[in-house]
Order: C-alpha cells, then structure tokens, then sequence
C-alpha cells in the first residue's frame, strides 16, 4: 500500500517505511544529519514538558495567581504574530510595489502554516480544557471577549492558510489567489485582535490602551521581516531552489525592509518609554521602572534594546556590511529580540501587585520564574516549527510559483517564471537590481 | 480530489445548520449551556433550609440584591474569616489561594505605606510588620479582601465560553464545568480576587484547573444563611445585605454612612463597601 504525497510516493508499509527512511538518513550531508539530531534533540524535550504539563493544574508551571500568564502565553503571542508577520512582510512588498517575495511565497505560506501551528500547540498545553475551548466557543460564544474573538479569527485564518498552501503545492490557481487575498486581511485583524486581548484590560495599565493592537503589529512585522531574512540567507547558502532569486531580489529587499522595520522599532520603544516616564500614571509608570530598572530591565536592555534592535540595525544599515552573512546574523538576532520584547510584554502587565494576598510583605513587584517545563515546551515548540519547516524544505518542490494573481495584487510589479521583472512602475529598477 | 460546486454550497449549508442547531440547544439548556451542571455552590435550592435548620419559602433571585459592608474599624485581623472559607468551600490550604484574605495596612510618618498579608492573614499578624519600625507607624488597620462581585464586571465579559456569569441577585458565579483555565479573567480583575484551582487540591467541584473565586457563599445565601466568613467574625466587621430590602442594615449604612468602594476609577461597580478606609487600597 502507498500514497502519493506531493508528487512523491510514500509507503504505508512499516518494514518498507523504515527502511526508506534509513536510505534517507544515510544520503543525507554529515551537517544535515547533525542539523536532525539536534531538533530532535529540541522536540524529546519538549515532548518530555508537554507530557508532564497534561494534568490539569498550575504545580508544573511557574505561573500563580498573581501571575498567570507566564512563558508560555509569551511564546503563543510570539509564534501568533510571527504568523501575521509573515503575511504582513510579502503583502507589503505587494502594496508598495516590490514584488519580489511572491515567486518565492511557498516558503513564507508554509512558515507562516507552520508557525500557527505550533502557537495552537503551545496555547493547548498552557490551557488546561483546550476541548471544552473548542465546543465552548460555538456553544456559548461570547463576543464580548476579545479573546474569542481571536480564538475565530485565528482559526480562521489557519483554515486559510492550509487552503492557501495546498492549492499552491496542487497548482489550483483561482482557489490559491482567493486564499491569499483572504489571508493577507486575516494577517491584519488577527494580531491587532490578540492585541486587544490584553488592550481592553483596565485593571494592567501596561496593556491598557489603543497603542497596544498596533505595537503588535508593530512586532509581527519584526518578526515576519527578521524569519523571512533567516530562512532566505539559508536558501542562498545552500543554494537551495529558487536560490538566484533570492540572492537578486529577496535578500536585498528584506535588508530594506528590515531597516525601516527596525529604525521605526527604536522610534516605538522610545517614544513609549518617554511618553510613560512623562505621565507618571499609577500602575503604569511602575511597570515602566519594572521594565528600566527593575526585574525585566536585563531582558529589556540586552534582549530587546542590543541583541533586537541596535546591533542588527547596524548589521543592515551600514554599507559595509552589505552581505548575506550579516543579514543573517541581523534577522537572527532581530528574531530573538522579538521573542525577549513579548515576554517583557506579557510580562511587564502583570509585574504591578493588585493585591498583597499572595505576598508576606508587599514587594515593589510581583515575581515570576518559568519552570523547567514551561523552557521544555517553548525548546519543542522551536524544535517543532523548525523541524517542520526543515522537512518541508527537503521534501516538497520549492521551486517558485508561477501563478498569477488577482489584479488587486498584481497591479504592480509582477514577475514572469524566470524571475524577470515584468509590467510596474518598479520592474525597471527591480531588473537593474537583478542584473 | 474535486469538488463541483454544488457539492461545496450543500456542504456548506450543512455546517451552518449545524452550528445555528447547536446554538439553538444551548439556549434551551438551563443556565445557558450543554453538559452544564452549574457549580455546586452556584445552584438555589427550591427547598432550602435557613440558618436554624427550618425549611424557608423557595429562593428567588430577583427578589435580592446581596451587597457587603466591610468595617475596618472593626477588623481585628484574627483570620477566622480566612479560615471559615477554606474549610466552607474547599479552598486550597496552600497560601497563594484564597477566596478571601486579610491585609494588614501600614501607614508610617513619612506617608509610605506598607501593606502585609502573612498566607493571607490566616493565622493573624505579628506586632509590627517585618521591615517597619513601631515608632514610625502613624497608622495601621487591617483591609478585609474578597471578590468585589462587580456590576460591570471586566471578568465576566472576557470570559470566552461565558463560564463566568452575573446571576439576577448580583452575584459573580463560575461554571467551573465549562471553565477552560485560561486565566483570562484572572488577569482581568483589577482586585486579585481570582485563582486557578491547582491540581492535586480541592475545590467547589473537585476539579483542578478552572477558576474559584468568592461567590458570597452563594449555596449559603440562597438557603437563607449568612456567609462562612460573616458567621465567624466576632467584631461583625463583615455584613452581608439586601439591597433590595430598604430596612436592611447594610442597606442603611450603604446610605447613610460614607463608605467606599476599592478603585472605583475603573467603573467596576463594586457591590463591597467599605468603611473607616484611611487610605487608597490596590
């Protein structure tokens, strides 16, 4: 018995399966091999932390009740707005012209798969009743709450993304087209929905507010920007399909746009800082010393303000760094920079006391230290994403879409399957670029 | 695989008749949902017993309007209240959980305050309070805490499945059988009144993971009884009253006596007043 996977056959036979995959291993590189062992590696332990988190209850996780959002709610938010970001970073190419990502969009739509994927995976273990989630939101929804709302939204754009990436493996062009517009305005309402779930929150002035839905966005774009240079900056090292044009076009585009994404991070977080130490608004300004030069300010300073933001700007602004080694560093760093910012986010909205019924003395903040299973399940839930996406790269044809798009999307810049610059108001500077 | 279009619509209609059916038996279910049994102390009795053991006329929620008073010219911080709630509704004996706590409110010269609650003040207050001097203090009380059973209630409207609800009487009530254990509403309550159940211990319902919160001891109230906490305080620094009832005492006080509510800058609408609150309580 086999199936037939992507234009590749697979058997269903154990005694056969095992032994494909044994030929597998045994032509892969010695550095692919290693690069498997060590996500494998990430997933045991992960699988370790996700078995022991299975009991309903809180003893496994550092949270408590003055502090019940912990890592795991930061690295939901993280892989969540990754997701959008993702879409946010091609779909911007699209709007201003530079379409140089669609051509290679398979990666960025199975990224984005991919990472929504493992945000679900992680929000299930951190919830204790994920099934009741699923019946209680269709039996008694509750539109009241921003977080049903994203539960729908997001649902909904997972069901748009796995339309979007099997037509595009199966070469169903209007259906693909229809998908993808759907999704580029999912990618926009879903984060500034999560956002919401934490903006609506009165009682956390650190959450509390408009700005809060658009500074996530503000980090989606980061993020989706920062994965899409790591993933490209690996497809042109290991000359991987579609890796020309990647070089010519992908990768100075996202240098481009991880400049303007970063300068205008630093604008952000400046302002934010300034603008709350000016207030001085109960709650709010303490959370802000919390995060300057309280129990955050070392992920804040290092993780954040150095590793995410001022070193990589420097790799992609300055001249002389202009090659695929320190882009990559720069969208490495970013990334993790955006992985620190959001768990000083969800962090920093619960580090003011409201009340003192868990403290002996009333400490200036509250405390929070992730158990050793909540760091297991975000190693897996990295070792997933990755493992996924590694797996994909090496078994699914890559190679670049060729399908047109809607007008709506194509007005500018569209490209033939050869990677020219076509019709558009940029096609005479992209194909400078190019040459 | 294809799908002719008439193939997707009939699909497609299918899954929404599904989803209208399914709403439409949720609505008919009591207490508004499937597989609903409401928590156990959130259920009326048709046929209650009152607080001497007679039986009482079956309770009517929109009869009531339950408020608290809380005087903290009274309290003397000797945590039975503390205690009377754990044993009553099965609260986790670990001192992070609670429905309701005691704080001990330091003022000193300088106009700092220093607020304490050893495990909640379960088994009283020391003298003076670790980290503060005796001849610094200008003024020290103790703060009751518990669920301020808000009229506009932020954790009754982030609550994704409607687990968390207002009965007609005013009272804040989780149905700990729908609850998913997001802590979503923990987070949301401005007052700290919330926890997650941890596994391992007990609860109303004997399920681990949800939330538990204060619910005026709602399977005692509703049976005509007072709550643990009010039966046990000696200096009756906590009343429980119906507002509905004019000549009730609480009902007079809340009137005529200038009480307080805790941060009322957030519109939550508190149903517990204070009294003799000397300074701003978080």
């Amino acid at each position: 018995m086999a199936v037939t996977v992507a234009g590749r056959t697979v058997t269903a036979d154990p005694r056969l399966a095992w032994r494909a995959v044994r030929i597998e291993v045994a032509s892969q590189p010695r550095a692919l091999k290693a690069w498997f062992a060590f996500l494998t590696l990430l997933l045991a332990i992960g699988a370790v932390g996700a078995l022991l988190s299975l009991p309903p209850g809180d003893e496994v996780f550092g949270t408590k009740p003055s502090f019940e959002w912990g890592l795991l709610i930061s690295a939901y938010v993280f892989f969540a707005i990754t997701t959008s970001g993702l879409c946010l970073a091609s779909s911007l190419g699209t709007v201003f012209g530079i379409d140089r990502f669609r051509p290679l969009e398979k990666r960025h739509a199975l990224l984005a798969l991919f990472s929504l994927v493992t945000a679900f995976g992680v929000i299930a273990l951190d919830l204790h009743y994920p099934v009741r989630l699923a019946f209680g939101a269709v039996l008694s929804p509750s539109p009241m709450s921003p977080m049903w709302w994203m539960g729908v939204l997001y649902f909904g754009y997972l069901a748009l993304l796995v339309v979007e990436v099997t037509s595009m493996f199966t070469r169903r062009e209007r259906i693909h087209n229809v998908s993808c517009l759907l999704a580029s305005f999912m990618a926009i309402l879903a984060p500034s929905t999560l956002g919401a779930v934490f903006g609506v929150l009165a009682s956390r002035p650190y959450w509390h507010g408009s700005f809060t839905p658009p500074s996530l966005l503000m980090a989606a774009l980061l993020a989706g920007i920062s994965l899409l240079g790591i993933v490209f900056c690996v497809v042109v090292r290991f000359r991987l399909a579609g890796w020309e044009r990647s070089q010519s076009l992908a990768v100075p585009g996202l240098r481009v746009l991880l400049t303007i994404a970063l300068f205008t991070a630093f604008l952000v977080t400046g302002w934010q800082v300034l603008t709350t130490l000016y207030g001085g608004v109960p709650g709010l300004s303490d959370s802000m010393d919390a995060v300057l030069v309280g129990p955050l300010a070392p992920t804040f300073w290092i993780g954040k303000v150095l590793i995410g933001l001022a070193i990589p700007l420097v790799l992609v602004a300055l001249p002389r760094f202009y090659s695929v080694g320190p882009l990559f560093v720069a969208s490495v760093l970013t990334f993790v920079g955006v992985f620190f910012d959001r768990t000083i986010f969800v962090n920093a909205g619960q580090v003011v006391s409201s009340t003192a019924a868990s403290g002996v003395v009333s400490m200036p903040f509250n405390t929070y230290t992730p158990s050793l299973v909540e760091i297991a399940i975000v190693i897996g839930a990295f070792g997933f994403f990755a493992m996924a996406y590694t797996l994909a790269e090496r078994f699914l044809d890559m190679s670049e879409h060729t399908g047109d798009h809607l007008p709506i999307l194509s007005r500018w810049g569209r490209h033939d399957p050869h990677g020219h610059a076509a019709a558009g108001p940029y096609a005479h500077g992209t194909a400078a670029t190019e040459h | 695989m294809t799908i002719s279009r008439r193939r997707f619509i009939e699909s497609g209609l299918a899954v929404c008749a599904g989803l209208v059916g399914s709403q439409a038996v949720a609505a008919l279910l009591p207490s508004g949902g499937v597989g609903t049994a409401v928590a156990g102390d959130a259920t009326p009795s048709p046929a209650s017993t009152d607080a001497t053991g007679g039986t009482s006329a079956p309770y009517d929620p929109n009869a009531h309007s339950w408020a608290f008073l809380v005087d903290t010219t009274r309290c003397i911080g000797c945590g039975n209240c503390v205690k009377a709630c754990k044993r009553e509704n099965h609260v986790p004996e670990k001192p992070p959980y609670n429905r309701t706590w005691v704080e001990l409110h330091v003022v000193e010269d300088d106009g700092s305050l220093v607020i304490t609650s050893p495990d909640g003040g379960i088994e009283g207050f020391p003298p003076v309070p670790v980290g503060v001097e005796p001849q610094d203090v200008s003024l020290a009380y103790f703060v009751p805490r518990l669920c301020m059973q808000c009229q506009n209630a932020p954790c009754t409207s982030v609550c994704p499945v409607s687990a968390t609800y207002t009965t007609p009487d005013g009272v804040i009530l989780v149905d700990q059988d729908r609850c998913i254990g997001c802590g979503y509403c923990v987070v949301a309550c401005p007052y700290g009144a919330r926890y997650i159940v941890p596994s391992g211990e007990s609860s109303p319902m004997g399920i681990p993971g949800v939330v538990d919160k204060c619910t005026f001891c709602y399977h005692r109230v509703t049976r005509g009884m007072r709550p643990a906490c009010v039966e046990v305080c000696p200096v009756q620094a906590r009343q429980i009253g119906d507002l509905d009832d004019p000549a009730d005492p609480v009902t007079v006080a809340i009137k005529e006596k200038r009480t307080v509510v805790l941060k009322p800058e957030l519109g939550t609408k508190p149903r517990v007043h204070y009294v003799g609150l000397e300074s701003e309580v978080g």
